[in-house]
């Protein structure tokens, strides 16, 4: 099982594979912060200026952690991030269900009549931040930016 | 430094490079906070002074009663098809923009209510802003929105507009 853990193509699998995803999830965000607000605020727990602050900042989170993690550099932090990012909106995914409302995500596009919430959207969330757990504590950092930086180092 | 310390710190810069990355690309796009006054104004301000006037069903129910009253929904176009308060119009705010058309062909002689899901939701309020600044004076806010005239079975439809 520790083999699983190490193995280099497992961690750069996982690495692209939420690399990726960050990255395409980013996408539409950036494109159209309103939009992204109001997803935000659909969910109502925050309001007003604090909605459209969070919608500013946390596509360009998504979008730097997924870039550090398809180039393989500051793995472990962006890990960390995309880690504590998924936790937030699992949990407001869940607040929201509990409390009866029915919208969009607004995880991968503002299109309020597509990706409705819903425990698979749980799910989805949890396999995730298992992927982002793996990687904050993968140490493994072969195909990397980090691989190479650090020869080039040793090397001079 | 351990290895978790070093990458809380490097989680730290890359959260202050998406705050300057944030902030500069939606200044230099004029979007998001630093949008025109009339874009940003999507969000809504709950709080602000200029408010419209907010009603509570009564009000709502007269206005409905004597048909002086044009119900505007706020909600997202599927919440409306589900159900919206009988001759409702559908208007969600974030297709404000899109529908200068149809915002122009709304009633002038009537008194326009916004509505959405009710005291938890922001978006009539917003939506009864920008019908103000849109130079539809008049504008009022039916603050119960949809939970509270479906709560009292008062007239409704289905469908879409």
């Amino acid at each position: 099982m520790r083999g699983f853990f190490t193995n280099d193509y497992n961690v750069l699998t996982a690495r692209v594979f939420l690399g990726v995803l960050l990255v395409v999830v980013s996408a539409d965000k950036i494109a159209d912060p309103a939009a992204f607000a109001q997803s935000i605020q659909d969910y109502r727990i925050i309001s007003g200026t604090a909605t459209m602050v969070l919608a500013t900042i946390l596509p360009w989170l998504e979008l730097l952690c997924g870039l550090a993690l398809i180039a393989g550099v500051l793995v472990q932090a962006s890990a960390l991030l995309s880690g504590a990012l998924l936790i937030v909106f699992t949990m407001a995914v869940i607040s929201a269900l509990v409390r009866g409302l029915d919208i969009s995500c607004g995880c991968f596009t503002q299109d309020p009549a597509v990706s409705r919430i819903g425990w698979l959207k749980i799910g989805e969330n949890v396999v995730l931040i298992a992927v982002a757990a793996f990687l904050y504590s993968s140490q493994n950092i072969r195909f990397s930016l980090d691989q190479y930086i650090r020869g080039q180092q040793s090397g001079s | 430094m351990t290895r978790s310390h070093r990458a809380l710190r490097e989680a730290m810069v890359i959260a202050a490079c998406a705050v300057v990355l944030g902030f500069t690309s939606t200044a230099i796009r004029n979007k998001g906070v630093f949008a025109p006054a009339t874009a940003l104004s999507s969000v809504p301000q709950g709080k602000r002074p200029d408010t419209p006037t907010m009603i509570h069903l009564p009000e709502a129910r007269n206005l409905f009663e004597s048909g002086e009253g044009l119900f505007i929904d706020a909600r997202h176009a599927f919440e409306f098809d589900r159900g919206h308060i009988r001759g409702a119009v559908s208007l969600p705010l974030n297709e404000f923009d899109k529908r200068a058309g149809f915002v122009d062909s709304l009633p002038r002689n009537k008194t326009l209510i916004t509505y959405c899901d009710g005291v938890e939701c922001n978006s009539s309020i917003g939506l009864a802003s920008r019908l103000r600044d849109a130079g539809f004076p008049g504008v009022r806010i039916f603050f119960g929105g949809w939970n509270e005239w479906q709560a009292q079975n008062l007239p409704t439809a289905a469908g879409a507009p």
